[in-house]
């Protein structure tokens, strides 16, 4: 175990160069261009956002976001402000459940764990987020 | 730390909450109109091989790959997808293999409807089951050829059965198990019943990246026909002449682009390099331009590189009037 632990400096700054060199090269074979793949991503991400936040319309799930004390206009506010991955996160989550289970649960799960809990200042993940107190 | 602490307490939340509400009973049989008036779908077309064992893998890529009339065989992809050491194949393999083929490879939304959808359109499904437990997997590949609404049953070529009818729950909670993994494998322009514009588009780019570009050419080109009022695919097979060094040939392309969508600043912004390289200077300063007053946080600070030849080798083309005026 001590073996593998002292290769690891080496082997960290090899790939390292291996990085920077591979980010060199298709910087300069596409510089500028909007390449299909950051096309796609970008898209996606968009649309993921959009989706939530038209989940977010339902009367459903406000009636239970009042229930929790949170208003809609923030809770819209901090998904202008998730990450892609974030956003795939929940999109996964959704495709993962059960067909014909209950969705509002799933979408109101996903925002009170990752959104509320920030608004709240339970965690300090997001410097930005203005706390509630 | 804490913090990658945090999120994974955060996931595993989720996680518990969404296990639980797994639990809950299997959903009825989609409620959805019959393609046939029967209800019941056959592929009867899809050849049938009975796997060896632990080789469905081979055997199910076969049945996809012979369905969409290419001549192979499970000993030929048995060297591409077999591992001997795991005694079976991974999902990886199984679609790398299809697109040496130069096919198209479509993952399907979570969804047995989408399954059902794709059987009426004429497409096989293959799709990944777990005929076990989660902790103790027992993975297997299947070609779906068909269904009957009536019975409730999922017809299935599978291990040594040919057109077996799995009862919907069986089917249902063993492909659950295996995360509703279902993929269909098409020529490249023959779009899926169920294709999303950007899913596809992402299938079609998979292609392009593994070194197929005219197959994914020619699936550029059939979400362009499919999806008119998008203009992702027209941008895709753009940038596929350009990484083709087919200046001219991407330069009326995205031409053709701005002028169908003239607000659509990455196409702008694309237009504005590929002039550049067409040795353009003017027309591929008033291109970023446009680009920049379109979304000037994204496009604001692209500048030409200044690597284009001094003079242009032919005449420049007209770009089209930019929609947005100077701030």
């Amino acid at each position: 175990m001590s073996e593998i632990r002292s290769y690891r400096k080496p082997v960290a700054t090899i790939m390292a160069m291996l990085l920077a060199i591979a980010t060199l090269f298709s910087a300069t074979a596409q510089a500028g261009m909007v390449g299909t793949a950051e096309m796609l991503q970008q898209q996606q991400t968009e649309l993921d956002r959009q989706q939530l936040l038209e989940m977010l319309d339902q009367q459903a799930v406000q009636d239970k976001l009042a229930d929790l004390g949170v208003s809609q206009a923030q809770v819209a506010e901090r998904i202008q402000n998730l990450t892609p991955q974030e956003l795939a996160d929940f999109q996964q989550q959704l495709a993962e459940a059960p067909a014909g289970q209950d969705v509002v649960g799933i979408i109101v799960l996903f925002l009170l764990v990752f959104i509320v809990t920030d608004m709240l200042c339970a965690t300090d993940l997001f410097s930005f987020v203005h706390c509630l107190r | 730390m804490p913090q990658t602490l945090l999120r994974a307490g955060r996931r595993l939340a989720l996680l518990g909450v969404l296990l639980l509400a797994g639990c809950a009973t299997a959903p009825p049989w989609p409620d959805r109109p019959a393609s046939a008036p029967s209800g019941r779908v056959l592929l009867d077309q899809v050849p049938f091989y009975p796997q060896e064992r632990y080789q469905c893998g081979p055997a199910s890529l076969a049945m996809m790959l012979n369905s969409q009339g290419l001549r192979t065989d499970p000993d030929r992809l048995k060297a591409l997808v077999y591992l001997p050491g795991r005694q079976g194949s991974l999902q990886v393999e199984m679609v790398a293999a299809a697109r040496a083929h130069d096919m198209v490879v479509y993952p399907l939304a979570a969804r047995f409807d989408a399954i059902l959808a794709e059987l009426d359109a004429g497409h096989p499904v293959l799709v990944l089951q777990n005929l076990m437990f989660d902790w103790w997997p027992q993975w297997h590949f299947a070609v779906v050829v068909g269904y009957d609404a009536a019975q409730e049953t999922v017809i299935l070529n599978t291990d040594t059965r040919e057109h077996y009818a799995m009862p919907y729950p069986a089917f249902l909670a063993t492909w659950g198990r295996a995360e509703r993994w279902a993929v269909v494998v098409l020529p490249p322009g023959q779009l899926p019943a169920t294709a999303r514009p950007l899913d596809y588009l992402r299938a079609a780019h998979d292609l392009e990246s593994t070194g197929h570009p005219q197959a994914a050419r020619r699936a550029y080109q059939g979400a362009a026909e499919r999806w008119p009022e998008r203009p992702e695919p027209g941008l895709a097979l753009a940038n596929l002449a350009f990484a083709q060094a087919q200046w001219r040939d991407a330069a009326r392309q995205l031409i053709d682009l701005a002028r169908r969508f003239p607000d659509y600043a990455s196409g702008w912004n694309n237009l504005g390099f590929t002039l550049e390289r067409l040795g353009c200077r003017t027309a591929a300063s008033a291109a970023l331009a446009c680009a920049a007053r379109l979304d000037p946080e994204r496009f604001g600070s692209a500048r030409l590189e200044g690597g284009s030849p001094a003079t242009p080798t032919l005449p420049c083309p007209t770009v089209p009037a930019c929609p947005a005026t100077s701030p």
